[in-house]
């Protein structure tokens, strides 16, 4: 089925969660090599790949995000502590806040540095903001600073994923993978 | 048949009245150039720049002289990063040619109110023949010298090296220009 049930993720809910998943791990990867190349044709590519992957992310998260108000959530198992209940709503809340406010600082940074772009070379970005170098520079900050805390977060949730697979030994995880696993 | 001194008298009139010499008013002044960038239009201005038009007659440009200098170190393309990357060795170079100019003394009208001026562009330690096109609008005793070309950038050796291949930043660099002139005198 598609939507989600009290126990089973749907198959759009399995697609954005990785999908995005591998987004997010190649854009960290794109956002290292783009600003740490010298100045080259090859380092304005790996920003326009940067840059278009981040807005790739942002629909995709913005679809998510509403899939999600519109469906339920599977429940955790009947014997998780409370604690456990908060610390899951409040982790993936975080994430999504910053799966959404990454792209968004990013884009601020593009229009705060007045370089134009077009998504995959297609699609002209406009401008959120006009062109102003201090800003500039705080929007990187903030961009930077919020992948740090994207990458606590992370690691916290690929923590707990495994931690409900191999020591709680329940489901949580297996739940999550596509397709034949679902029965595992 | 009227007589034959009307001729040279004529002529003495229309240089000596009609012939004039022209000179920028800058702040109404734009020079413009439109590079790409990544496939996007990636628009500079050079905000210092001066223009002298001399004896110029709209009806009989032959005589007339343009003289163009461009202080290239006042380019600025709106932001801090590139700004800082056209002033090197394999853009304009800012430290051995911070000034541009381009001469033409052929000036000929093409049709009522456009021109085209033919001379040479000397631009990062190269001299290119160009052709200018203009459209010449005049009242009172102010004129607007108006047009738009098209600029090989690696015919002057801007962009060298890794940047030579126009996948990024593209080869043809579209140039604009809008100049108020006063006459002079």
């Amino acid at each position: 089925m598609l939507a989600n049930t009290a126990d089973a993720w749907g198959a759009p809910a399995k697609f954005f969660h990785w999908t995005v998943a591998l987004l997010i791990l190649v854009q960290i990867g794109l956002g290292f090599a783009a600003t740490l190349w010298r100045l080259s044709p090859l380092k304005l590519e790996l920003f326009v790949w940067h840059k278009s992957t981040g807005m790739l992310i942002l629909v995709l998260m913005l679809a998510r995000f509403a899939w999600r108000l519109a469906n339920r959530s599977p429940a955790l198992p009947p014997q998780t502590p409370a604690w456990e209940h908060h610390a899951a709503r409040a982790s993936h809340a975080l994430l999504y806040a910053l799966a959404l406010a990454l792209p968004l600082s990013g884009w601020v940074i593009n229009s705060a540095a007045g370089v134009p772009f077009s998504v995959f070379w297609l699609v002209p970005l406009p401008s959120i903001v006009a062109p102003d170098e201090r800003l500039e520079e705080l929007a990187k900050l903030v961009h930077f600073s919020l992948l740090v805390a994207l990458c606590l977060v992370l690691a916290v949730h690929v923590g707990a994923a495994l931690r409900h697979h191999f020591i709680k030994r329940n489901g949580i995880l297996i739940r999550m993978l596509p397709g034949t696993w679902r029965n595992a | 048949m009227r007589p034959t001194w009307i001729v040279p008298l004529a002529f003495l009139m229309s240089t000596q009245v009609l012939a004039a010499d022209w000179r920028m008013d800058p702040a109404p002044s734009r020079l413009e150039f439109i590079a790409t960038f990544e496939k996007n239009a990636a628009p500079g201005v050079f905000k210092e720049f001066d223009t002298r038009l001399a004896r110029f007659e709209p009806d009989k440009p032959d005589g007339a002289k343009l003289e163009v200098t461009v202080k290239i170190t006042s380019a600025d393309m709106k932001s801090g990063d590139v700004n800082r990357a056209i002033r090197g060795p394999e853009w304009f170079d800012f430290g051995r040619f911070p000034q541009a100019e381009f001469h033409a003394e052929d000036i000929r009208r093409v049709a009522p109110g456009r021109y085209l001026a033919r001379g040479v562009l000397s631009l990062k330690g190269v001299k290119q023949d160009l052709e200018v096109p203009f459209a010449w609008q005049e009242s009172a005793g102010a004129a607007t010298m108006e047009g738009e070309l098209n600029v090989e950038r690696l015919q002057f050796g801007i962009g060298t090296g890794e940047w030579a291949n126009g996948s990024t930043i593209g080869l043809g660099v579209r140039v604009k220009f809008n100049v108020r002139l006063r006459k002079e005198g």
